[in-house]
């Protein structure tokens, strides 16, 4: 081989390549996305029913999440359940399933700023650890604050005070952190 | 670690008179010290066939006599040089001349090899074939940390990149044997992916005018160069084994050559193992590393015009990252942030690598030829094709965490025609070079992608001519890059749709370069460069939750090319026959320069509230200081102090830069014994003892509220190196044995990220064995 054959193998190489345009990428389905976050409270009388919820339909980004606060009754129980879902998917895909079968892997906590207002596990893992779909909420007297609920995947659940509720030494990594403003009257 | 002596050896052969007898054949010649011309007394020479060995004297004469007719391999080793193999056929008595570059004065990093050294401006540092071996359990950019302006940014100790005068990832280009390594250069967390055990040299050009290779480039490159096949019609090759106990790591390495006539071939290989790595306190749980690398060389002549050369490589690398540096939001990063051991923290060692991971493959093929026009005009021709697959594994829901949560492919196609004309006083390098990039996130991560699918096409042209005259030499250069751009982004808002951009970027680069050489041992040179670099996808598209910092990155489409200029003024001398030193002062004012700037804005989503970061442009400036020195206190004694200074400012804002390495000191104690030492009648050679010891200092130039914590404190490393050689009778050992952080001390590193976490690595000792064929 020559040095004109390989300039010419060389000039054929290139202009076999000069494409200039990108093909279209596939629009990924965004797999684990929880755009919806449901915490259903019903008073033990079955008097009233509080639904907080959390919305944000694009993901991060995009347009900003609705949040959905409530009101609560004072001196009150309520059982409070939780409900995941990615309304992105079409039907709505339900999360809440996916965390009850990986239960030992996930656990969720709760936090509130309202005086006398205490949430407590009324479920548990196969392991016998809290996990907090369902919940039981008292309510003592009249005030005002916030309720905090955050999903914690792969939590030390055997670590110090987090069966009791303690998110301090949970680590893990958080799949959701959500906060509702609450009024107690 | 400091003996880098670059080993130069010119050997002419001369037959003197030709005698038909067998077995009556001498063999003798002189050493002489390239650097000073003098004879170098205690060069160790050996003939592997007959194991005869001798010592040059007082004149650097050696001499063996009574050798028959035949092929015969003679081994030079000196302390402080690296051990070179020539190659006799012997048909006659013969004389070799032969030249060691080998003074202990000089300064390891300053390569003065004749033609080389006269024909540029480049302020070129090398690291030699020696060191690289010799430290075969580090990885590129820890290697390339051992010259001074040069440092590390890191996400722990395994995954680590290159910075040289404060510039990386997208503004410091990469050249593996030449090629401009293509991949996702972008990330602070992504390794080079290169084997430097398959290199024989490393070298770093600090200045700006190595127009000559394709990258953004604003000034510095770094080199990674696999060496010619020797001229050797035998099979000749290096296994090396190494162990470390920080990490359990193990490794081998294989090379192998042979210059047959067909075709001349080498093989490269790199097997490494290493588990959980160890603070002073307590394990890093998952942060072990795998890696198993091959790479083939052939070369090829037609004959004294026209030759070819081949160069496959693959490297395919598993990284483990720290489980407790994987935080999800700011609480996970707050609560992260002010534990004293990293959450997920095990009792004991594992070699289990587990998600978070990095799983890498890179693949080269370069194809080159050479063709001489006549003997003083030169054409090159490359062609080299890249493949670049990385994926990198999250902690994920649903048992999707062995699906990659990044998954991005890269292929690229390189070309070029290069003219080179060297006459006495003038030399002209010109060429042209096109380079395709085609970059594509695989589908099925279940994840909006972070970059978008891109297809670029470039078109580069430079013209470098240098000139000297008397003690001066004269350096100019330019360089034209057209690139075209098509980008299929993703958009973030419902429905989603296909967003399309087409850039085109028009950057142009020139320096100016002079050495005006004093004397022997004098020279200064002074560089002025200026250069363009157009955003990168990253800065321009990218949309979304950078999980590793947790917080959110937007690029900005209308971001505008960087414009840099670069002044570098250097001065090397030798004071004395004891003392020599070079200093090393720059300033770069980049114009419109890229960063990550953090917003008032906080974001919320269902998993909290994050930071958000957008890419915004400003005017900043980085300047500094390289010092280096040596100074022997006897023949067998010196030390090599080193120092660099180095500051960046974002002058729009007046605020420091971020990222920006702390300035540095280090120093070291060398004890070379100039005499072998028997045992059991074998000869340990090159008997070399070193203590060194390193001063990170805090990086002061840094506002609180420009970083997560404080920063960390200033750092003192000791450590500890023994080498020695010894020839047996078919093969040539060389054994290390190291210990780096000697008194186990904790400390942090501004420039690894995994400081927020995790303290750095506890004390490692290491042990190399080497044996050549």
């Amino acid at each position: 081989m020559n040095l004109k054959s390989l300039i010419a193998v060389l000039i054929i190489v290139i202009l076999s390549l000069n494409s200039c345009k990108k093909d279209d990428p596939i629009i990924e389905e965004p797999v684990e996305l929880i755009t919806t976050l449901t915490y259903t409270l019903t008073s033990s009388d079955g008097g009233s029913v509080v639904v907080l919820s959390f919305q944000d339909l694009d993901g991060d980004g995009g347009n900003a999440p609705v949040i959905t606060d409530g009101v609560l009754n004072a001196n009150t129980t309520y059982t409070g359940v939780l409900m995941l879902s990615n309304e992105q998917a079409s039907p709505a895909e339900d999360i809440t399933e996916e965390i009850s079968e990986e239960d030992e892997e996930h656990q969720f906590f709760f936090q509130s700023t309202v005086a006398g207002l205490n949430i407590s596990y009324t479920d548990q893992d196969s392991d016998g650890n809290p996990l907090g779909l369902t919940t039981a909420l008292t309510t003592t007297d009249a005030g005002s604050g916030t309720i905090n609920i955050v999903l914690r995947h792969e939590p030390a659940k055997s670590a110090d005070g987090v069966s009791g509720g303690d998110i301090t030494n949970a680590g893990g990594e958080t799949d959701i952190e959500v906060t509702f403003n609450v009024d107690v009257q | 670690m400091y003996n880098k002596l670059i080993v130069n050896v010119l050997f002419l052969l001369l037959p003197i008179l030709s005698i038909a007898q067998d077995c009556t054949f001498r063999l003798n010649g002189q050493v002489l010290d390239s650097g000073t011309g003098l004879p170098l007394e205690f060069v160790n020479l050996q003939l592997t066939e007959t194991l005869a060995g001798t010592t040059t004297d007082s004149t650097g004469h050696f001499e063996f006599q009574d050798l028959c007719h035949g092929d015969y391999h003679l081994v030079l080793s000196h302390i402080g040089c690296q051990s070179q193999k020539i190659f006799v056929h012997l048909h006659s008595d013969t004389s070799l001349s032969l030249t060691l570059d080998h003074t202990v004065n000089d300064l390891h990093y300053i390569e003065v090899t004749g033609k080389s050294a006269t024909s540029s401006t480049l302020r070129l540092e090398t690291i030699s074939e020696q060191d690289i071996t010799d430290n075969a359990h580090e990885n590129l950019s820890n290697m390339l940390e051992s010259i001074v302006g040069v440092s590390t940014l890191k996400n722990g100790s395994g995954i680590s990149k290159p910075v040289v005068h404060g510039l990386y990832g997208n503004r410091l280009t990469i050249l593996n044997n030449g090629i401009a390594q293509s991949g996702q250069q972008w990330g602070n967390d992504h390794s080079p992916e290169i084997d430097p055990l398959v290199a024989n040299k490393i070298k770093v050009i600090k200045g700006t005018s190595a127009l000559e290779y394709v990258g953004g480039n604003l000034g510095s490159i770094v080199m990674i160069e696999p060496k010619k096949i020797i001229r050797e019609p035998h099979l000749h090759g290096r296994v090396g084994y190494f162990f470390e106990s920080n990490g359990l790591g193990n490794g081998l390495n294989v090379q192998m050559q042979k210059y047959a006539p067909s075709v001349a071939w080498k093989i490269n290989g790199t097997l490494k193992k290493s588990g959980d790595k160890k603070t002073p306190n307590y394990f890093l749980n998952n942060t072990g590393s795998q890696e198993a690398n091959f790479a083939l060389q052939l070369e090829k002549s037609f004959n004294d015009h026209f030759s070819y050369d081949l160069y496959a490589s693959t490297f395919n690398t598993e990284l483990g990252v720290l489980r407790g540096s994987h935080i999800s939001n700011t609480t996970n990063l707050e609560e992260a942030l002010s534990r004293d051991v990293p959450f997920y923290t095990e009792e004991t060692f594992s070699y289990q690598i587990d998600a978070p991971k990095q799983k890498v493959n890179h693949h080269l093929l370069k194809l080159h030829s050479k063709y001489f026009l006549d003997e003083e005009q030169w054409i090159d021709i490359t062609l080299a094709g890249q493949l670049n697959d990385r994926k990198e594994f999250d902690i994920r829901r649903g048992g999707r965490t062995d699906t990659p949560a990044l998954s991005l492919l890269q292929t690229s196609i390189f070309a070029e025609l290069k003219y080179q004309r060297e006459l006495e006083l003038w030399k002209i390098k010109s060429g042209i070079q096109y380079n395709n990039t085609n970059n594509s996130n695989t589908p099925g991560t279940g994840i909006l992608p972070l970059v978008p699918d891109y297809l670029s096409n470039e078109i580069g042209t430079f013209f470098i001519l240098s000139r000297v005259r008397n003690k001066s030499l004269f350096d100019i250069g330019l360089r034209y890059n057209f690139i075209l751009q098509d980008v299929a982004t993703i958009s973030r808002t419902l429905p989603r749709e296909i967003i399309r951009y087409e850039n085109i970027f028009h950057n142009v680069n020139s320096s100016l370069g002079y050495t005006y050489t004093f004397s022997k041992n004098q020279a200064l040179t002074a560089n002025v460069g200026f250069g363009m670099r157009n955003p990168a996808i990253n800065e321009l598209y990218s949309s979304g939750l950078h999980q590793g910092v947790s917080s959110i990155e937007e690029g900005d489409v209308n971001l505008k090319t960087e414009e840099a200029i670069k002044g570098i003024l250097e001065y090397k001398s030798k004071l004395s026959s004891k003392i020599s030193f070079e200093a090393l002062f720059f300033y770069q004012r980049i114009n419109d320069y890229i960063f990550l700037n953090p917003q008032d804005e906080i974001r919320l989503t269902i998993r909290g509230a994050f930071p958000v970061f957008k890419y915004e442009q400003t005017n900043a400036e980085i300047y500094g200081l390289d010092f280096a020195s040596r100074i022997a206190f006897s023949k067998s004694l010196f030390t090599d102090l080193k120092y660099s200074f180095i500051r960046g400012n974002d002058l729009s804002n007046s605020l420091p830069l971020v990222n920006i390495p702390a300035n540095n000191l280090s120093a070291n104690l060398v004890y070379q014994l100039d005499k072998t030492i028997n045992i059991n009648n074998k000869q340990l050679e090159n008997f070399e003892f070193e203590i060194n010891g390193q001063y990170v200092f805090e990086q002061a130039n840094l506002l609180p509220e420009q970083d997560f914590v404080a920063v960390p404190n200033a750092y003192t490393l000791l450590g500890m190196k023994l080498s020695s050689d010894l020839q047996l009778k078919r093969v040539r050992l060389r054994l290390i044995a190291k210990v780096d952080n000697l008194l186990n001390t904790t400390y942090r590193d501004y420039l690894n990220r995994q400081r927020y976490f995790a303290d750095d690595l506890g004390i490692n000792a290491s042990f190399t064995i080497n044996v050549k064929f």
